[in-house]
């Protein structure tokens, strides 16, 4: 509608202020890549120790050390893309419940927490038994913690492309994807065939799914919100059009390939590629995502 | 008490006087507003002509900045207003996000979110927000929605039918209202807007202190 009234009226903005700048950055897609990592491989080690006990009991020390790093890094990022970093404790003091951010710290400190407590039943007591038991409670935190992201972005009234419920998928599968990815290259060549088989169909489902979703957003966005519309158009032909097909490409496409190749001539090293590709081409799909909407001028 | 305003949009005049007092008033920092105007041209020349719309916080009943601020520095006040506590903000720009009007910024001295408060303070005091104060043809309208008395819902009755609100689709019930707006001045989307084109300035993008 937007642009048959422009071209009916030939209405142009001659003086507001300037468009706005990115305000959610790089920071934000390390702090989202990160937090995928993280929890992914809570995911995934929870997926192997049930179904592969005898053969994965190796993974329970480097997965939850992996977890621990990367959650890290994602509560890092967080912390320091706040413009007033030294007040990160009025989230705790000052909580304010209807915010997905609140939400989220409380669900990641419980998460870290749990880490921590398997990370010290694994290492100094050598306690499987308690180490799989906090590993259930663990992977059930990770849930919330994947999914709230998706809900700050739903929050995010302003920017109609973050949409629920498909923010909210796109954010569990990025968890399965990186977590699939960096099991493959964690577990290097100690896991049997099996093993690398339900890894790589896990990693290529995924990609598939989200795929479909980004594509799906891509063709059908623009017919129910002509801010969608224009928001799309950065990656039809706009300045992020490269970058997103590039994202694209790496993170969902090359891996699809790469398993479905691994699979049929049975070579781990093709999957190690898919996995890298999946986590380059992870960061850049979500960047481009979170980058496009803030483009858009609201006034 | 719900406190709102209301913009005559067919009696101003774009002298940004309203700009400029909110500005003093509030000390708002070099490159950021809390309310500004907006200019847009219509038309072909010679048939054009010049449309002004006043910007500001329209501090809304279902405010999603309020939402989604984490610590509560934004809240609601009892008069309506949506108020903003900057020694409790993390500066962490949900609200910015959220706001589907951009009224809110990050103000480059203290590092917090900043946004217009309908002058809160003057309002305490009893007085009108500034920016009504210094309007030369009255085209600003403050008052209580819930007081039928009240100029603001006396002359949202006199001009049923020509009321409108920014963003309706977003439900996010705006108590600030415009009369004898259209999508031109009201709808982001139906105006041209180039980076850079100013008439006053060359600014191309907003330093809101993101990382880029």
């Amino acid at each position: 509608m937007a642009h048959e009234i422009i071209a009916a009226t030939n209405a142009v903005v001659v003086l507001d202020v300037a468009l706005p700048g990115i305000v959610w950055g790089w920071i934000i897609t390390m702090n989202m890549w990160a937090k995928s990592i993280g929890t992914g491989i809570i995911f995934l080690t929870f997926f192997l120790l049930k179904k592969y006990p005898e053969q994965t009991g190796f993974i329970r020390f480097p997965a939850v050390v992996v977890s621990i790093v990367f959650i890290h890094l994602f509560l890092f990022f967080t912390v320091i893309d706040l413009h007033q970093m030294f007040r990160f404790w009025h989230i705790f003091f000052h909580p304010h419940m209807t915010s997905a951010i609140t939400i989220g710290a409380w669900m990641a400190t419980g998460f870290v927490g749990l880490l921590l407590g398997m990370a010290y039943f694994i290492y100094m007591k050598k306690d499987t038994v308690m180490y799989d038991k906090l590993l259930g409670y663990t992977v059930i935190l990770a849930v919330p913690v994947t999914l709230y992201t998706a809900g700050l972005m739903a929050q995010s009234t302003a920017r109609e492309l973050w949409q629920m419920p498909t923010e909210s998928a796109q954010m569990i599968l990025a968890a399965l994807i990186a977590g699939t990815a960096t099991m493959i290259l964690l577990g290097g060549n100690k896991f049997n065939d099996a093993i690398k088989k339900d890894l790589g169909i896990i990693l290529g489902l995924s990609a598939l799914a989200a795929f479909i979703l980004y594509m799906a957003e891509l063709i059908f966005g623009p017919m129910k919100a002509e801010e969608v519309a224009a928001v799309l158009e950065y990656i039809k032909g706009g300045e992020y059009t490269v970058m997103f097909w590039m994202g694209q490409l790496l993170a969902f496409i090359t891996p699809m390939v790469l398993v479905c190749l691994s699979l049929k001539k049975q070579s781990y090293y093709l999957l190690k590629i898919a996995a890298v590709s999946a986590l380059i081409g992870l960061w850049i799909s979500k960047h481009v995502w979170l980058v496009i909407p803030q483009l858009l001028s609201m006034s | 008490m719900q406190l709102g305003f209301l913009v005559d949009l067919r009696l101003c005049m774009g002298c940004k006087g309203c700009e400029i007092a909110c500005k003093v008033e509030n000390e708002v920092p070099l490159s950021t507003w809390r309310l500004r105007v907006k200019y847009v041209d219509v038309g072909s020349f010679p048939e054009t002509k010049r449309t002004f719309t006043p910007l500001r916080c329209n501090h809304c009943a279902n405010a999603p900045c309020e939402r989604i601020c984490p610590v509560s520095a934004l809240h609601y006040l009892e008069n309506g207003i949506v108020n903003i506590d900057k020694d409790r903000c993390i500066g962490c720009a949900g609200c910015i996000m959220a706001c589907p009007y951009g009224a809110i910024y990050i103000d480059p001295q203290t590092q917090t979110a900043d946004k217009c408060t309908y002058c809160a303070h003057r309002v305490a005091s009893a007085m009108m927000p500034s920016c009504v104060v210094a309007c030369p043809v009255e085209a600003n309208i403050f008052g209580d929605l819930d007081d039928p008395m009240s100029n603001i819902s006396k002359y949202i009755q006199q001009h049923q039918g020509n009321v409108q609100v920014r963003k309706p689709e977003k439900g996010t019930e705006p108590h600030h209202y415009y009369v004898g707006g259209g999508n031109v001045t009201l709808n982001p989307l139906a105006s041209f807007r180039a980076e850079g084109h100013s008439l006053f300035n060359n600014l191309t993008h907003l330093p809101v202190g993101g990382h880029h």
